[in-house]
């Protein structure tokens, strides 16, 4: 096994996921399973492999840059419960 | 014949003669909806209550029902990805790929079920419960554009869209017996689509024949500024030709995967459509592909997964969707409401995600994977080099039963096996009817039937799909080649979503 349940649940933290104990448990095995069947890569020599790219985005092609108005503002808004005014407020970050 | 039953290219062309009018082809397909729906399930909201307004009456697409997986945004209208995380969100703007069709004339029917943001391949790992498939009742659509595909296969609708990142199009479509397309990734924009895989995304459509998919290409397949992956310059032709051949076309097996057992009935399809293809004067070939065989399952998860874990940090309750209001503080809210919201594949794949690209651990997972994926795109490029399309199976078995998924998730990966690599490599793959399997497909010997009539619907059996590859943009050449198999193998009719 290569990460145990404690690690796993650090990870979990990392992505703001509190699990119950029956999910850690899965979630341990889960991943661990999963490490195990990446381990293949190791059968392959990638020392000189570049990292994918579609050959098209290569190119690149730019756009200009345009300014387009979007005017659903509103519509932003109404789909929050944290609004205040004409804002979404965000919650504290720093604490007292 | 009622107007539900109409093919897309018929129901266009029977408004186009006034045969019948748009309102009577809505009423029809919302009777269709009322009937089927509490066996079938396909549907997370219902915008049908009243006809909507047509944008366009002298659009292509005039006056024709349509319906979105649940990941596609529409303005004002609930869209849910399945997650209970999103809320009752109402997006503030379309999905690019809807706003063409809209733009077209198309009429919104609602908003259909799909695996909890595109993760899964039953339709069943949704926060609003499993889609069922019409043409058994007991088994799964496939996923994870499961209540796309129903919805078609059901004469709900002339034709859908869904997304396809592992695969999520090809086997529901091969499952409900419908004609389904992915793209070559950058033909379809992704703008306004909830996102799973960035990289492996792409929306398309599924219909009741290969006409239908060209048709609902020619609206698709358009540049779009909004999305910087989408490709300009490629002016796609989907104008539908009944004089496309495949004499002297190349059609590969992949030699890696002869020896990988398929359901008898699977295997009895391949055999026909070779005959078929042959027939037509297509030439068989064999490719190797032996990086896909043996490194593809992983390397698409772990890309996958990992996209996902980046994908998914914006949900947070902050903007949108579901939220707490009583939290002791930032991190407190996140957690309560990424805890709540996630469903349990969801959260295990973040996991995963989280856990594949931290510092110390990238090189070893991530960054390999993107390695091994480069020498993926590069064996199909060689491999398209020696033919023009590859034939493979779309899954290895017919559709199982609700309730009967492998308790080893990585069992079940293994299955995506046909459909994931050409995600990875960006290509294009159509889904495409064989024949439906008489008798249920593990007590009976295969016995396949193309014919369009004489089967009653109960006796019809399981649909049985199968796929056809090839390089990137060769899309319209893919569906040419759809139109020959179509002809020579039969057009699937629409299920009974266990109406007798």
């Amino acid at each position: 096994m290569k990460l145990d349940a404690h690690e796993v649940n650090e990870i979990a933290l990392e992505s703001r996921l509190v699990l119950t104990e029956q999910e850690l448990d899965n979630a341990t095995r889960y991943i661990n399973n999963f490490l195990d069947m990446l381990d293949s890569f190791k059968e392959l020599d990638l020392t000189n492999v570049e990292p994918f790219s579609f050959a098209e985005a290569l190119e690149c092609p730019l756009r200009e840059d345009t300014v387009i108005a979007f005017t659903n503002t509103q519509g932003i808004l109404d789909e929050s419960r944290h609004v205040d005014g004409a804002y979404v407020k965000v919650p504290r970050i720093i604490e007292e | 014949m009622e107007l539900y039953e109409l093919n897309l290219h018929d129901a266009i062309s029977g408004l186009k003669d006034k045969k019948f009018s748009a309102s009577e082809l809505f009423a029809s397909c919302k009777a269709r909806i009322d009937a089927l729906e509490p066996n079938v399930r396909a549907f997370i909201t219902r915008t049908d209550s009243t006809p909507q307004p047509c944008e366009n009456p002298e659009g292509l697409l005039a006056g024709i029902p349509t319906v979105l997986k649940d990941n596609l945004c529409t303005t004002g209208i609930r869209t849910t990805a399945a997650s209970k995380i999103l809320g009752g969100w109402r997006p503030p703007y379309d999905a690019t790929a809807w706003k063409y069709l809209r733009e077209s004339g198309a009429i919104l029917m609602g908003k259909v079920n799909m695996d909890e943001f595109a993760m899964g391949n039953t339709c069943g790992n949704s926060a609003f419960g499993p889609t069922h498939n019409p043409n058994d009742i007991s088994r799964v659509p496939g996923g994870s554009s499961g209540g796309s595909a129903a919805a078609v296969s059901a004469g709900y609708v002339p034709f859908s869209l869904g997304s396809d990142t592992g695969g999520s199009i090809r086997q529901p479509a091969s499952f409900c017996g419908v004609y389904g397309l992915k793209p070559t990734y950058g033909m379809v924009s992704r703008y306004g689509l909830i996102s799973y895989g960035s990289s492996l995304d792409q929306i398309g459509p599924f219909a009741r024949t290969v006409r239908d998919l060209q048709l609902v290409m020619s609206v698709l397949a358009q540049y779009d500024p909004m999305d910087s992956s989408c490709f300009r310059e490629k002016n796609p032709d989907f104008t539908h030709r009944e004089d496309v051949s495949l004499k002297g076309k190349r059609v590969a097996l992949v030699k890696e995967f002869q020896s990988f057992t398929l359901d008898a009935p699977i295997a009895e399809a391949m055999k026909k459509t070779r005959k078929v293809l042959e027939d037509e004067g297509a030439i068989i070939t064999e490719v190797s592909l032996p990086v896909v065989a043996k490194y593809a399952v992983a390397c698409y998860y772990a890309l996958a997964m990992s996209e996902a874990h980046t994908n998914l940090e914006r949900y947070d309750g902050v903007r949108l969707g579901y939220t707490v209001t009583d939290a002791a503080g930032v991190k407190e809210m996140f957690e309560e409401v990424r805890s709540y919201g996630f469903g349990s594949e969801v959260k295990s794949r973040i996991i995963a995600g989280t856990c594949l690209t931290e510092p110390s651990r990238c090189d070893e997972y991530y960054v390999a994977a993107t390695k091994v994926r480069t020498l993926i795109a590069q064996e199909f490029a060689r491999a398209f080099g020696e033919t023009d399309f590859i034939l493979q199976p779309v899954t290895p078995s017919l559709p199982h039963k609700i309730g009967e998924e492998d308790d080893d998730a990585m069992k079940g990966y293994e299955t995506d096996l046909y459909t994931l690599p050409v995600n990875l490599a960006g290509l294009p793959g159509l889904s495409f009817f064989t024949g439906y399997a008489l008798g249920q497909p593990s007590l009976t010997p295969p016995n396949l039937g193309g014919e369009q009539g004489g089967n009653p619907s109960a006796q019809r059996g399981l649909p049985v799909g199968l796929q056809l590859i090839g390089p990137r943009w060769s899309d319209p050449e893919l569906l040419n080649a759809g139109v020959i198999l179509e002809r020579n193998l039969g057009t699937p009719k629409i299920a009974n979503g266990g109406i007798d």
